[in-house]
């Protein structure tokens, strides 16, 4: 069944058709008519993918379950905003998001332009085939299918069990993993990342086929804005992990994260040669749409980890059926920019050049460049070739004994040498190139007496963790090094930065000196972000805590190494509306005790206080319970003595008595409700998704260096943690998992974790020095 | 353009090593193999689906509890949590005498997980032998804190 939103997808097909077909004739006579509707139609297409997008929007919000998506992906509990995120949660909604962004983006090319130029033309066409072969995609795994047309739901139907017109009551509801702000904008940012990587990828295209000019401006811009949004959206999923796994780390070297991760890479490459290309033409000429293409390979090579089922990772909120089409437009983009760059590179005639020898700044930026491609494969093979090994010969392999030392170990060293770079290029000067080639003669130096360093434990590798052993002898050559040979390569990238600064503020006109600043800025981002990683990765100090007894809040623990933790509160709330809870009001009760006594009666309240009694051949709890409106004690028989504690949510139905005198207790109860322990629920008075809360205060010698609230959320879709993250000026975090209330007590795990915020700082750096740039249109 | 060209020659030559390099290195010494149990922390466990059917079976036949280990080949933080925490001499003691243990990977018993509510490795699911879950445990906790679980879940079943 053709639904109201998969016929806007098919509609924007037609127009998408209609435009193309016009952009492809404009040159031919006799189709005035069809030109004038190129424009109008994209402009219309993005409209009712918009409009699509809202429609499915309204259907989470109205929790319309009669699609599967939003079956799937929310349920009626959830608040509004995780409603909204829902469109986003899963893979339908995240190839709409896509292509809408793409369409968005098709028509602000359309609308600037009016491809009046060549380029524009050309590069709207491109464009819009990635934007059609992706309303396919959608198409085919698209968020409007009926859930009646589930393959089970369908055989249901045809039994008999369920009628046609089936629609589930509630939804499947969210993942708790996704219960949570960074959850909200994390894909878009990564989405619109994807998406308007096309406009770069096709203006490259467009270059390498016709040598069209203005390609650079057009294609750099998109690609600061897409570098911009990719990024964000890495450092976001970064933030999530670190506040919501509860892993105690922002970089776990996923698969997900990685793929991610690549085309940005290579993406930071492509402006690198842009920025050389834009100055002269014949500068990296086919190395700068090279880098464009490839990054625009690289995110769709990044969709397919996602949703392939090779890559598991824990992105795995999904399964998948587009993989395949993914593979095969991936395999013809790399096959056009391959034939298309060879091309470009057999025509280039033998420029006749004085050799001005290795030193100089095309060069330099050359190996920048190739440093980044090189990183870029590091990750890329790092994360395929063990799919690779199980697709072909069903082995599962790991890259090293522990993941994360493949990664680290191959990377580092060109880190190093791409800080080298940053150092000898951004303070480059033709002048005075003998004393600053010096310079880093000396700094290269520096790096290699410092790598042979014995310090503690600071080395590439953690020589401390069980894997290390296990390394084979090239991995422990480069885990030997000490991390203290980063240092030199900083400083001096950070001293040149500072210089080109400098520079940058002397300068008179307005718009380079704002430019200038900002590429400062993102440079000094780079420091920040090497610093924050390298201390935070090797200095983390993990004290595992235990649990604390709930009964001990308000006084201090001490939990050896000097740390004490005290718990000031614990409590639990839904994160819905909170439904009222089933059975009576207690003060219900007490206003006609007589019209419950010898009834059945259901109540549901807090525990506040409970005795245990042994009443051979078995046990008694009584308890005490209120719920807000008053209080009421309920005993239950059972083998074992119930575990139970105070602040436990129940609901009990049972039958209510009066004046019962209980001989183990010696108490006489005016109202009392017997049960059985299956006719107690545990927290039925809350809906799907439960948070329980721990405040916190962590002392070091008696001093509080933290303080907060630890929450655990746990729902019929799993559970989360969301330590307790409190940032001191230092740059340190205290960091306390708290992992759900087990037996009465709080099971928690303190880390203190170094220098994590300059990472944060300087994300944050990269963000303001990239829209600093973006801000100055600059005139080739 | 000799020293690009150059230049770009040899980070070729350099990537196609490493390459090379890295994949015959994961083939010789990481190869995760059933027989030396090298990716479970060294503890034997009933694999998949039709381990958990199996270790239903021996569960009830010696009223043990059942513990069902989410993991993943790529999740680097479940490679510490077997060595660190299942390893930990205590841990594996009472796990391998007194439980019946399953081991579920993430990348293949995905309905499984599903099933269960698991979403990311490494998690822990402790049921006792007719499949009712008694406790979870989510993300890579320390000995510590798993210790007194593991004892809990054992009692609860012996008591039963």
């Amino acid at each position: 069944m053709i639904t109201i939103g998969d016929s806007l997808l098919y509609a924007t097909l037609v127009l998408s058709v209609i435009a193309l077909i016009g952009l492809l004739l404009k040159d031919k006579k006799n189709n005035e008519n069809l030109n004038k509707l190129v424009t109008p139609a994209i402009i219309l297409g993005a409209g009712l993918l918009a409009s699509a997008y809202i429609l499915l929007t309204y259907y989470f919000v109205t929790g319309n379950f009669a699609y599967d998506y939003v079956y799937q992906y929310s349920s009626r509990d959830l608040p509004l905003i995780y409603k909204i995120s829902g469109t986003w949660a899963g893979q339908p909604g995240t190839y709409l998001l896509w292509v809408l962004v793409i369409y968005l983006s098709a028509a602000w090319l359309a609308w600037t332009t009016k491809h009046s130029t060549g380029l524009a033309r050309k590069t709207q066409i491109i464009t819009l085939l990635t934007g059609i072969y992706l309303i396919i995609l959608t198409l085919i795994q698209t968020p409007f299918r009926l859930i009646i047309e589930r393959p089970e739901v369908v055989d249901m139907i045809a039994r008999g069990e369920l009628t046609a017109g089936f629609v589930p009551a509630d939804g499947n509801g969210l993942n708790a993993l996704l219960v949570n702000f960074w959850m909200i904008v994390h894909p878009p940012l990564m989405f619109i990342g994807y998406a308007t990587m096309t406009i770069p990828f096709a203006a490259a295209i467009v270059y390498l086929l016709t040598k069209e000019d203005g390609w650079e401006e057009l294609g750099r811009q998109w690609a600061r804005f897409t570098w911009l949004f990719l990024g964000m959206g890495i450092a976001v999923g970064g933030v999530w992990a670190y506040l919501v796994l509860g892993w105690g780390g922002f970089w776990a070297w996923d698969p997900v994260e990685t793929a991610s991760f690549i085309p940005w890479l290579t993406l930071t490459g492509f402006l690198h040669a842009a920025a050389l290309h834009r100055k002269d033409k014949k500068t990296f000429s086919i190395a700068a749409p090279i880098l464009a293409a490839v990054s625009f390979i690289l995110v769709l090579y990044a969709a397919i980890v996602v949703r392939s089922g090779l890559f598991n990772s824990v992105h795995a909120f999904g399964d998948t059926s587009t993989g395949t089409l993914l593979i095969v437009s991936i395999l013809i983009t790399s096959i056009v920019s391959l034939v298309l760059g060879m091309r470009r590179y057999l025509e280039e005639p033998d420029k006749v050049e004085e050799d001005r020898g290795f030193w100089n700044k095309t060069n330099i930026f050359y190996v920048t460049m190739l440093l980044f491609v090189i990183l870029a494969f590091i990750s890329f093979w790092g994360i395929t070739f063990p799919a690779f090994i199980q697709l072909t010969q069903g082995l599962k392999v790991g890259v090293a004994s522990d993941t994360k030392n493949f990664f680290n170990i191959w990377s580092y060293p060109f880190t190093i040498l791409l800080l080298l770079a940053l150092g000898f290029c951004l303070n480059y000067n033709e002048k005075k190139k003998e004393e600053q080639k010096k310079t880093l003669f000396i700094i290269i130096g520096l790096t290699i007496i410092t790598m042979l360093f014995r310090t503690g434990n600071f080395y590439v590798l953690d020589h401390s963790s069980p894997f290390w052993v296990r390394e084979p002898p090239l991995y422990k050559l480069i885990g030997n090094i000490s991390v203290v040979s980063l240092f030199p390569a900083m400083i001096y990238a950070t001293w040149a930065t500072i210089q080109r600064l400098l520079d940058y503020l002397r300068i008179k006109s307005l718009r380079p000196r704002i430019k200038g600043i900002g590429i400062a800025i993102v440079h000094f981002g780079v420091v920040f972000i090497l610093l924050g990683t390298v201390i935070s990765s090797n200095f983390t100090q993990s004290i595992d805590v235990g649990s604390i007894p709930l009964a001990s809040k308000g006084e201090k623990v001490d939990i050896g190494n000097g740390y004490d933790i005290k718990i000031i509160n614990f409590s639990t709330r839904s994160l819905a509306e909170a439904a009222p809870a089933p059975g009576i009001r207690i003060s219900e009760i007490y206003k006609n005790p007589a019209d419950y006594i010898n009834n059945d009666v259901k109540v549901s309240g807090r525990i506040v206080d409970f005795v245990n009694v042994q009443t051979p051949p078995s046990n008694t709890t009584y308890m005490k319970i209120d719920d807000g409106t008053g209080n009421l004690w309920v005993a239950t028989q059972a083998q074992e003595p119930l575990n139970v504690q105070n602040g436990l949510e129940i609901t009990a139905n049972g039958f209510m008595m009066s004046n019962f005198k209980s001989n183990s207790t010696g108490t006489t109860y005016d109202l009392i409700i017997f049960t059985t322990p299956d006719a107690i629920t545990e927290a039925a008075t809350s809906g799907n998704y439960n948070v329980q809360s721990v405040q916190l205060e962590v002392y070091k010698d008696n001093s509080m260096i933290g303080s907060g609230t630890a929450e655990y959320l746990d729902s019929k879709t799993g559970s989360g943690t969301f330590p307790l993250v409190d940032s001191s000026i230092t740059g340190t975090d205290v960091y306390v998992i708290f992992q759900g209330l087990s037996g009465g007590s709080v099971p928690l795990t303190l880390k203190i974790i170094p220098g994590v915020n300059f990472a944060w700082f300087g994300i944050v750096l990269f963000a303001f020095g990239i829209i600093l740039i973006m801000a100055v249109r600059s005139k080739s | 353009m000799k020293t690009k060209k150059m230049v770009s020659i040899i980070v070729l030559v350099l990537i196609l090593a490493f390459a090379y390099f890295s994949y015959t290195t994961a083939l010789s010494n990481f190869t995760l193999s059933d027989k030396t149990n090298s990716y479970l922390g060294g503890i034997k466990f009933h694999r998949a689906a039709a381990g958990l059917e199996e270790g239903f079976q021996i569960a009830q036949q010696e009223n043990k509890p059942i513990m069902m280990y989410f993991w993943a080949i790529w999740c680097q933080y479940c490679a510490g949590f077997q060595t660190k925490t299942l390893g930990n001499p205590e841990v594996k003691n009472i796990l391998e005498n007194d439980y019946v243990l399953v081991a579920m990977d993430l990348d293949i018993d995905r309905e499984v997980a599903q099933q269960y509510g698991v979403s990311y490795p490494p998690y822990l699911v402790f049921m006792d032998p007719k499949g009712n879950i008694l406790e979870r445990v989510p993300g890579a906790v320390e000995p510590g804190y798993l210790l007194p679980i593991v004892t809990q879940v054992r009692e609860k079943v012996r008591g039963k």
